[in-house]
């Protein structure tokens, strides 16, 4: 769907973008991560056409990259923008318009898409008479009226409600079962785990981590597992003995914990379950996968030692 | 399309729109109907030695303007310094010669007041087209008048008269050229606020992501631009009809036999006939048209990238002044060729992108002589050229400036963004 190769854009002598290279795949959620800037931003405007990178390729469809592309490309940028004055209904059909849209099909897009986010009736309304969380939505809507084949968010969720945060995230996965493509750039991890199928990490203008978010999750996990259950702390300690580590616990009440535990030489998780069978009594047991906050953070941290 | 629509459609277009001419309009009227009560007297001799004008000049005396006859000949210099002549403050020079070369000259003392110098020339003009008519021709004055040739009736000074820098015609020219310039100024700062606006409101990241910065920064400029050119066509139509509105109703014609017949008589209808048979409004609003637009575009490209450049809209202001002074440097430029219209500088001026729209257009209506009309086509050519030249550069500093936020603008801020392709 989109193919970007070795991207590079320098500002005078510093770089923001250093020889980037990562592919979305159609129908999936991409996630772009990265701290404050890495250059995601620099990446987003060249992949709109708004700035052109010093070197490096972008492929859309297979085709490099052309103005013409951006009438399939929608784009809600982190700074909202809109014309105050303007109806919504004006500003739907100036910018509609602009992805070479026409009247009859704004109309029916407009239509549509304010009656599935319940706001018909701001149809004639100026900007400057909606909330910030109303404009926030109405950028959404705009950013989609053209139905764009791949969808670019910048911070989607910043702005919102839970409750509208919520209806993004709904409609973000109805628009990835239509098969269109999205773009994601956040720094709210618990999003990226629940909704991004991939996911790519920029750190100091350079590509650090990319691939599937279990995948991720999975490289960094550190053989942990915790163990819920009921009954008597002593007796769980005692029955690990000396084939597993009792790294953390947290105390529920009612004599329930959570247990934190770690492998000692070739015990696997059936025989740390096996042991404590009859021990205690156990209520749910996992393997603890590193959060996406804790990849990010980690691999941000070891790449700026590193360097 | 949208600033087209937006500029159409907000109040302030409309107001100015049709307020704008009616100002004018009205203070046309009050100064041409109230101005002439408090005049200057002038005392005129006429040197008629062939007796043309058979000792009158108009059918209703004025009570400015005391006219007398001599039918000898004077020289400039006996009338300058003779003190049987002190009384007189004019000394208009009519010889037999008028009648085939169509060519007079009044020699003043003290300059004459705007009015005073209307009235002269109307006065004398019209009893000149008289005799002109009558001697000819068999067709009534008012007959003669719609295919007649223009009268060359230049006002010199008497102590001075070669000098012809008082040229009335120069004023309409400067007139003309400081409309352009105050709609240049108006429109572009409506470029630039918008565009500040926009960075402002962020929406520019929407607009860059559809459409190149290059195409952003032209329909901007053109869609302001066609809202300036429809204000300034509509003003053109407003006073045009009121002017003619006027010359109907307020200021008939008084030697029409038949507006005598009925009565329509007005002893201030000099300006009319100033606006309407002396200045040639046909070539004028052409080359109006043709200097406003491609002016427009060279300060309107200035205005869009300094609004792209600026990190917020007030940023904007401070730079904002060497282009005001610029434009004030303008204006005084077109004085400056009113002036001295055959100095060289006037020339170099009338070439020099930032003053051409109004010195040449003073040029135009002052007249170029012989053989230097191309001069007003190197201008415009000169003009048209620059605006490419600084729409492409503008474009460079909009495209390069117009995603930097919050910052505080430094001349090595623009060198910089003028560097980066």
């Amino acid at each position: 769907m989109l193919e970007i190769q070795e991207l590079t854009k320098r500002y005078q002598r510093k770089a923001a973008i250093d020889q980037v290279s990562f592919s979305l795949r159609k129908g999936e959620i991409f996630g772009l991560l990265g701290p404050n800037g890495a250059g995601k931003t620099t990446l987003i405007r060249i992949i709109n056409k708004i700035i052109e990178p010093d070197s490096g390729t972008i492929r859309f469809n297979g085709d490099l990259l052309q103005q013409k592309h951006l009438a399939h490309i929608g784009y809600l940028p982190e700074e909202r923008g809109l014309y105050k004055q303007m109806t919504v209904e004006a500003h739907a059909h100036f910018l509609g318009a602009l992805r070479g849209m026409s009247k009859s099909e704004i109309n029916t897009s407009l239509d549509y898409w304010l009656k599935k986010f319940n706001c018909a009736d701001w149809r004639k309304r100026r900007i400057q008479e909606l909330s910030k969380g109303m404009a926030q939505k109405v950028q959404f809507i705009f950013a989609v009226l053209h139905e764009p084949d791949l969808l670019i968010l910048d911070e989607p969720f910043s702005g919102f409600d839970p409750v509208n945060v919520e209806l993004i995230k709904a409609e973000m996965q109805e628009m990835k079962a239509k098969g269109k493509t999205i773009l994601i750039s956040t720094h709210n991890m618990r999003s990226v785990e629940e909704i991004c199928d991939r996911v790519v990490l920029i750190h100091q203008s350079k590509k650090v981590l990319e691939g599937r978010v279990s995948e991720i999750q999975d490289q960094q996990k550190t053989g942990e597992y915790a163990v819920k259950f009921r009954g008597n702390m002593i007796a769980f300690v005692n029955a690990l003995w000396i084939g597993f580590e009792l790294i953390d616990k947290e105390i529920l009440g009612d004599d329930r914990f959570i247990a934190h535990v770690k492998m000692r030489g070739d015990n696997s998780f059936e025989d740390l379950l096996k042991t404590l069978m009859g021990q205690v009594k156990i209520e749910a047991a996992w393997e603890v996968l590193p959060s996406m906050n804790e990849v990010f953070i980690a691999t941000v941290t070891t790449d700026s030692d590193e360097k | 399309m949208r600033e087209l629509r937006e500029r159409l459609g907000s109040r302030s277009f409309i107001l100015m729109a049709i307020l704008g001419p009616m100002v004018v309009l009205t203070f046309t009227f009050l100064i041409f109907q109230f101005g002439g009560k408090d005049q200057q007297k002038w005392h005129v001799l006429i040197v008629d030695p062939a007796n043309i004008m058979e000792h009158k000049i108009m059918s209703a005396e004025d009570p400015n303007i005391q006219y007398s006859f001599a039918t000898n000949y004077i020289e400039i210099e006996q009338f300058a310094n003779d003190k049987r002549f002190a009384d007189f403050d004019a000394m208009v020079e009519v010889n037999e010669k008028i009648l085939s070369n169509k060519s007079s000259f009044l020699f003043y003392r003290e300059k004459p007041s705007f009015t005073m110098s209307v009235n002269i020339r109307y006065q004398v003009e019209r009893r000149l087209e008289e005799v002109l008519a009558k001697q000819f021709t068999k067709l009534s004055v008012a007959e003669f008048r719609k295919i007649k040739q223009p009268l060359n009736f230049a006002f010199r000074n008497v102590y001075d008269p070669k000098d012809v820098k008082s040229d009335m015609a120069g004023w309409v020219g400067l007139f003309f050229g400081a409309v352009i310039f105050v709609f240049i100024f108006l429109f572009g700062m409506t470029i630039l606020r918008s565009v500040s606006r926009e960075k402002t409101n962020r929406v520019v990241e929407i607009l860059l992501a559809t459409v190149k910065p290059r195409s952003l920064m032209l329909g901007k400029i053109l869609g302001i631009g066609i809202s300036a050119f429809l204000q300034v066509f509509l003003w053109c139509l407003i006073i045009g009809l009121g002017l003619y509105f006027m010359r109907e109703t307020i200021f008939v014609d008084i030697y029409d036999a038949s507006n005598q017949a009925a009565g329509q008589v007005s002893d201030y209808n000099q300006f009319v006939e100033l606006v309407f048979d002396r200045v040639q409004f046909g070539v004028m609003l052409f080359y109006f048209s043709l200097f406003f637009a491609c002016g427009y575009l060279f300060y309107g490209a200035f205005f869009a990238a300094l609004g792209a450049v600026s990190g917020s809209e007030s940023d904007g202001q401070q730079f904002l002044i060497p282009l005001i002074l610029i434009l004030c440097f303008a204006l005084y430029a077109g004085y400056f060729a009113l002036e001295n219209p055959d100095s060289p500088w006037t020339t170099f001026l009338m070439y020099f992108p930032f003053t051409a729209p109004v010195v040449a257009m003073v040029k135009l209506a002052m007249g170029f002589a012989d053989g230097d009309a191309y001069q007003l086509f190197v201008s415009l050519f000169l003009l048209l050229v620059s605006s490419v030249g600084v729409i492409a550069i503008a474009a460079r500093l909009f495209k390069n400036g117009l995603l930097q936020f919050g910052h505080t603008l430094r001349f090595k801020n623009i060198i910089l963004w003028l560097k980066v392709k």
